[in-house]
Order: C-alpha cells, then structure tokens, then sequence
C-alpha cells in the first residue's frame, strides 16, 4: 500500500543567542534596581531583598519600579532609567 | 482568484493509511487529547484557497514568542480541527484577534488562571456558515462552534508552543479550551449586534475573542422586569473571582431577553445597571481575601465596580429560547493585562 503524506502542524521555534552582561564580582557600593510586577506582596519581597543587599552585601541604594502589570516586559521608562541609574536588577514575582 | 500554487514548506511525514495517521499524531503531541484529522496537502490547499491566502502569509506575530503564525500552519491545524474549508476565515480573525498587543497573548496564554480564549461571531457569515447561537450554546453539537475554536486551539498548542503543563500552566483550566465559540443570535435580538457596538459595521462579519474563565449561569424564573432579571445577575457576578477588573461578558439567552427588552432596556441600559448593581464593598472584599489589607472603617462605605467602565461588559444575546437561565463570563485576570478585541473576517477572494 502506498499510503499518504501528512504535514506537519508545528514551528521550530527560531533560535536566537542570548548574552548576558557579567555579573558584578561584589555588590558593594553598588545601585540595585527592584522591578517589582504588580503582584500582590511582589513589592514587600522585593524591599526585603533590597534591604538585605544593602545590610549584607553593601549595596549603596536600591529604587523600584513598578511594570504596567505582570503579564508585560518591564515597558521602556523601566529599561531607559535602569541602564542610566543602577548596577544592576532584581526582577521577581509575588505569587 | 486561482488556487494556490506555492510550495506547502512544511515538513511532510509518510504514513501507511489513516489509522496509523491518527497515532501518529497523537505519538508527536499534536492533538488536544481528541484524534485529529489528518493534514493533507490536498486538504491544506482546499483551507488555503478559501480564505485566499498564500502559505507564507504572515497572519500573526506573537512577540513573547518570537514566532510567526504563518497561513500555512493556521490551515494545517484547522484541517486537523476539523473545519470546513469555509470557516477559515474566521480561524485567521481569531488568530488576528489574540496577536493583539491589546489582547497581550503572554498573560492568557501562559497564567495559572487558566484563560480559555472565548470567541464570539457575528455578522451575516456566523448564520451562513451554521454557528449556533441558540439551545445548548456552549455544549457540543455544532461542527463550525466545535471546531473553530478547536482550530485556533490548536494553533496556540502546535505553533505558538502553548503546551498544557509546559507554557500553559493553568492551575485548573477549564472545558472551553477545547472550543469555547458562540454565536449571538441577531435574528432574534432586539439590540445592537456586539461587533456593530464595537464599530463595525452590521453587513461585516466579526469575530471578537476575550481572555476567559467558565461561563456561570443564573436562574430567575419569577422576575417580568428587566431590573428584576439584572437584579438576580447582580447578585450572582458581584463576588469576582480574581477582583481585578476584567472585562466580563453576560449573555442574556431567550426569556430573559425578551423580559429586558420589553421594559425597553438597550445593551448601553444593561451595562450601567450592571456596572452599578454589581459593586462590592472594600471591606468584603479584604474580609473574603479578594484584596489585601486589614479592613478599615471606610472600607465599609468604599465601594469598588466589578468592571473599570460600563463598557468593559460585552452583552450578547445567544442561548435557547425557553427557559430562565443566562449567564456570566468571567474575563481573565484584568482590563489592564488583557483586553477583548474584535476583528473583522475578511474575504481576501475579492
């Protein structure tokens, strides 16, 4: 018998490299950034993380931002101030 | 407009006869757990030609995904759903519809929730075509309700890479995952058509898709009043699931239709009453752990709308025409994160 051919339904989802900045060596004297997404809680996690950067590991300052809602990457102002004003991010969730 | 003649690109897999096509597909996590009709090029071509389109036509980019939601695969996927040629214009308004920035895939696509994506035809092809807009309106029965939404279900799964337990990580989910597509039922309805209200015109065909939880009935029986009808739905909707503002969509079947209309109550009526009737306090909702916080005094008096406006609620007429139940949906999460869009069904024939 013959048979038939069938087609497939699915995508290779296209591949794409993806680099990271290094990660800083110390966190001393260093600005963090908390994004924090709306979710209940979210922002209280976030400031005890902050917190404990700062007490523990000698970070100088943390500032939060808050994102539009949980379900959208952190929209532009986030990212422009981010890259201007801080060493590096905390980025979490609060569910 | 001729057939297609552009080669079908997707990768083809031989198979000794229908049987084995069905395990096969099963085999490769194609399905939703129902066998699917297996794609051919003739079948793929024939779904491709009624809507118009090449194969490579790009007809959605889903941004969190990076991938493109190609004619092609949209008519592979509702052969597999089952669809007739003829509804794939409405699969491709659908798709349309959930690319939507406004709609914002991300969140429905992949929340705990479990969002299905409820879909609701209007305009003259939903008649045409055969959409049920009446008795037994979200259970099994009719091919075009069945299988397009089954089609755009698939889609999500096989292209979009929303897999149960892997992207899409619904804690419960619901049955409208499977298919979850009305019709509303103009020939019978006193009121504006809802694509009509969302500024289309009457002679177009719409599809308007919304990010949604179950559909939650209510019975009045005993009310000949619009206000005693909406009363009764007031009481039922205002505990909200997640108290976020979604949209909501309430569809008013049969009796309780023509009870509204006959006090002279428009779709515009409807909603303020039920923006306004279906309220909750501040207080109830921390004392229910609907919100955070301790309860204070004013909270008591503070009083928060299930919807941010009026128009956040889609009123549809649809559902048989005897008996005293309609219904609420629920829609996912927040107005804020995702929003009920509404496309028109082109014909690209013409």
């Amino acid at each position: 018998m013959a048979g038939f051919e069938i087609l497939d339904p699915t995508v290779e989802p296209r591949r794409q490299p993806l680099t990271y900045v290094p990660r800083p060596d110390s966190l001393k004297g260093k600005r963090i950034g908390l994004v924090e997404n709306t979710k209940f809680n979210s922002n209280t996690l976030l400031q005890k993380i902050g917190d404990i950067l700062k007490t523990e590991y000698g970070a100088a300052e943390t500032r939060m931002w808050r994102k539009h809602n949980s379900s959208v990457p952190a929209h532009d102002e986030i990212i422009d101030e981010a890259k201007r004003g801080v060493d590096a991010v905390v980025a979490g969730i609060g569910d | 407009m001729p057939p297609m003649t552009a080669t079908l690109t997707s990768q083809r897999y031989r198979v000794d006869d229908f049987d084995q096509a069905i395990e096969f597909c099963y085999e490769r996590g194609w399905t939703d757990g129902l066998p699917v009709v297996p794609p051919t090029e003739a079948s793929v071509r024939a779904v491709l030609d009624a809507v118009g389109l090449e194969p490579d036509a790009q007809i959605a980019f889903i941004t969190n995904r990076q991938v493109a939601v190609t004619a092609e695969k949209v008519a592979i996927n509702a052969v597999m759903a089952g669809c007739l040629p003829a509804y794939m214009p409405i699969v491709v308004a659908a798709i349309e519809g959930i690319a939507d920035p406004r709609w914002g895939y991300h969140g429905p696509g992949t929340s705990t929730a479990g969002a299905a994506v409820l879909m609701i035809v209007n305009g003259p092809i939903a008649a045409r075509l055969g959409f049920n807009s009446g008795d037994n309106l979200f259970g099994p029965g009719w091919r075009a309700n069945a299988t397009v939404g089954r089609a755009v279900r698939l889609v999500m799964r096989n292209v979009i890479g929303t897999l149960p337990g892997r992207l899409d990580r619904g804690t419960l989910g619901h049955p409208g995952k499977y298919s979850y597509v009305i019709a509303e039922n103009e020939a019978e309805s006193p009121w504006t058509p809802l694509h009509v209200e969302r500024g289309c015109r009457a002679e177009e065909s719409a599809v308007t898709v919304m990010a949604a939880m179950a559909p939650h009935q209510f019975y009045n029986q005993l009310s000949n009043t619009a206000a005693g009808v909406l009363t009764t739905l007031c009481d039922t909707m205002r505990n909200p699931g997640m108290a976020g503002q979604p949209n909501y969509c309430v569809v008013l079947a049969g009796e309780h239709m023509r009870t509204i209309a006959a006090d002279g109550w428009s779709k515009a009526d409807i909603r303020k009453f039920i923006f306004e009737n279906s309220t909750s306090s501040m207080a109830h909702l921390k004392r229910t752990a609907r919100a955070p916080g301790s309860v204070k005094p004013e909270d008591e008096t503070t009083m928060r709308p299930l919807v941010m406006t009026p128009d956040d609620i889609l009123v549809v007429a649809a559902g048989g025409r005897a008996g005293s139940f309609s219904c609420y949906i629920p829609g996912w999460a927040s107005r804020a994160s995702s929003q009920a869009v509404t496309t028109v069904i082109k014909d690209r024939r013409v």
